[in-house]
């Protein structure tokens, strides 16, 4: 299990994170979701050891993390880089052998890993000849050729075209399946509620919620409707009692049964009255609901 | 994997990418070609040391022949042409087919005259003409050449410049220039590859896996043996060169030369490499490098200069003290020491103050490098000192 314990780190006046724990076990995926400057970035940095932390510390599978244990993690860092003049191979043979793999291993492992990010044909290109697309896997496959026993992976979604985030979601999910724990920050809440059993919910460097999907879920005990109607006034739901607007939508919105005497056919009949009903169904609050739920807004 | 391990991992990626660099192997391959010139050039364009003697007729063909006895002695060699006829005395001349003709007593030249090869004609005939007056005079050919053969006058320099030195003097004003360029040259690269990394952002990358004081040690090892190997490349080819052609008289002087200037490159290297590392930390792109460079450059540019001046009179003062101080020594203690000017405890007194000085810095510049790492933006040294637990 990889533990954040009490994680504590200020920037000056700022409080970036304050006293943040939160784990992930061997072969769970986890979401870690906030908003930007929630402290995300900051806590993975001192989980890699980039950053120093001014309190608390970093557990992997009990024993406090050394450099030499951090040497088996993969990174892959919000801010991309890799040296722009070097070839694809070389590069991730280099980083390979830094990560304490010896010559042999670490080319099939370097041949390996383009070959399963579909790179395979760019290993004699320049990084900078690369597209970005293409950049972003050979990113990844830097976080991957040393066959880490930790994933931490800042943003890895973003800037990836729909079949670069099929291709990311099967080997994340590969890796997960093969024991390696895995955390990955996300905006895109979707994509965190598809892959993720578990998610950590971060705002202002605090803790806000975490734990399996369907767990919080759970705990939310909103009742909601989704509907879409197309020809309605503007606001037609505000006349229903006991309902309150829980997210808008293009046309229609979801719908908090607020008061216990409020059932689902209230709104749909308020509906039909207002315009053409083209979807109406009971729905469980999103990540996206529960996050704002959890942040009070 | 040990700390050597990852220290030596990175310098060797550091020599690798930037020998395959095409750009590197042209700029190698031009300054071997200019070296190969210049050293071409100097013994086609050097002091001309010999000189060809036009002769017309039997009596200027003796005198001519003297001339050219006299001439060996003296390390010239006189080589003397046979013409017909006044006319085509005076057309060789003014062809420059030869360097000056004897006809009839008279001495032919162009228009400078050439100051050894007419002095000598002149001694010569002087004497030829003095033998012969007194042999008129009734003494036998053995006396008038005993009366004749006097030594020359002693001379005595007060300041003697020998021969030695004065190509020792040309040996250490290479060498300084070399060891400016390469000091220069591998120095920016050094600050230039700190910036690389973060403006690239593979830093981050990097930090997760080593630590930052490996990363800036295998930066300065890598770049400095590449620089190294460069430098030695050039004087083995220059040596080479020279000793084919020739120019070089004291050859042994100067291979010691080459290893001075080599080692000196090694203390001076990693002195400045630490510094450029702090001039690329403290800055977030290559645009704004050339700012925190230029304290360096003038530094560089100004121990250039004294050592220069050292190599005209390496026993002045300014020479001593420069010499003996970390940021000008390395490129003013070689051409003292080729020079033979700088007594043992100088050159260990400077060593140790070079190496001492480097080993002060570094853990200085690794603070200021692990401070700028991860910051987008310019870093101020106080700032970047002072600050703890990062």
């Amino acid at each position: 299990m990889l533990e954040l314990i009490g994680l504590t780190r200020r920037f000056g006046d700022i409080v970036a994170l304050d006293d943040v724990s939160f784990s992930v076990a061997e072969g769970e995926m986890v979401g870690f979701v906030g908003p930007n400057g929630a402290g995300k970035t900051t806590a993975m940095r001192i989980a890699l050891g980039v950053l120093r932390a001014h309190a608390g510390e970093v557990r992997w599978r009990g024993r406090p993390v050394d450099a030499a244990v951090r040497r088996r993690f993969g990174y892959m860092p919000e801010e991309r880089g890799l040296y722009p003049k070097m070839r694809v191979l070389d590069h991730l043979l280099y980083l390979a052998r830094l990560h304490g793999m010896d010559a042999p291993d670490a080319s099939a492992q370097a041949a390996r890993v383009i070959e399963v990010l579909g790179v395979a044909d760019r290993a004699r290109d320049r990084v900078e000849a690369l597209s970005l697309g293409n950049q972003q896997r050979v990113q990844l496959a830097a976080a991957l050729v040393h066959r880490p026993e930790v994933l931490v992976l800042d943003e890895p979604f973003s800037g990836l075209d729909p079949v670069g985030v099929d291709v990311l979601s099967g080997v994340l999910r590969e890796q997960a399946a093969g024991g390696v724990p895995v955390v990955f920050s996300s905006h895109q809440l979707d994509l965190v509620e598809r892959l993720c059993e578990s998610v950590v919910l971060i705002d202002h460097g605090r803790i806000v919620a975490a734990g399996r999907i369907a767990d919080l879920r759970d705990a939310d005990p909103r009742r909601l409707v989704r509907v879409e109607v197309s020809g309605a006034p503007a606001a037609w739901y505000v006349s229903i009692p006991g309902v309150r607007l829980a997210e808008p939508l293009p046309e229609g919105a979801v719908l908090e049964l607020a008061d216990a005497g409020t059932r689902p056919t209230d709104v749909l009949d308020a509906a039909r009255l207002a315009g053409e009903v083209r979807s109406f169904h009971v729905v469980r609050p999103t990540l996206m609901q529960i996050f704002r739920r959890a942040v009070g807004s | 994997m040990s700390d050597r391990g990852v220290v030596r991992l990175i310098a060797r990626r550091e020599f690798v990418e930037r020998i395959r660099d095409k750009g590197f192997l042209i700029s190698t391959g031009i300054t071997l070609l200019i070296l190969v010139f210049l050293i071409g050039a100097g013994v086609f364009l050097g002091d001309p040391t010999g000189f060809d003697l036009g002769v017309q007729g039997e009596a200027s063909r003796a005198l001519g022949e003297e001339v050219a006895d006299a001439a060996l002695a003296l390390d010239v060699e006189v080589t003397v042409r046979t013409l017909g006829g006044r006319a085509a005395a005076e057309r060789a001349v003014r062809e420059g087919e030869v360097d000056a003709a004897l006809v009839d007593g008279e001495v032919l030249v162009r228009a400078e005259p050439p100051a050894q090869l007419v002095s000598l004609i002149r001694s010569v005939s002087a004497r030829e003409r003095a033998l012969e007056a007194l042999e008129a005079e009734g003494l036998t050919p053995d006396q008038a050449l005993a009366a004749l053969d006097q030594p020359d006058l002693p001379v005595t320099a007060l300041e003697p410049v020998s021969e030695r030195r004065r190509e020792y003097a040309a040996v250490g004003f290479v060498g300084v220039l070399a060891l400016y360029g390469q000091l220069f040259a591998y120095g920016y690269w050094v600050a230039a590859g700190v910036v690389e990394e973060k403006a690239s952002r593979v830093i981050e990358v990097l930090l997760s896996t080593v630590r930052a004081s490996q990363l800036l040690r295998g930066k300065i090892l890598g770049i400095g043996v590449l620089g190294l190997v460069q430098l030695f490349l050039i004087g083995a080819i220059g040596f080479g060169m020279s000793q084919l052609a020739g120019t070089l008289r004291f050859p042994a002087g100067s291979a010691a030369a080459i290893g001075v200037v080599l080692f000196w490159f090694v203390l001076g290297f990693f002195f400045y490499a630490t510094l450029f590392a702090v001039a690329g930390s403290i800055v977030p792109r290559q645009e704004d490098l050339q700012s925190t460079m230029t304290p360096l450059t003038i530094l560089i540019v100004a121990s250039f200069f004294i050592g220069i001046a050292a190599n005209e009179d390496p026993s002045s003062t300014l020479a001593v003290v420069a010499s003996l101080l970390p940021p000008s020594s390395p490129l003013v203690m070689p051409s003292r020491i080729v020079l033979g000017e700088a007594p043992l405890w100088q050159i260990l007194l400077s060593v140790a103050l070079s190496v001492g000085a480097t080993l002060a810095l570094i853990p200085v510049a690794t603070r200021i490098y692990e401070r700028g790492a991860l910051k987008g933006g310019k870093v101020r040294l106080r700032q970047a000192l002072r600050e703890r637990g990062d």
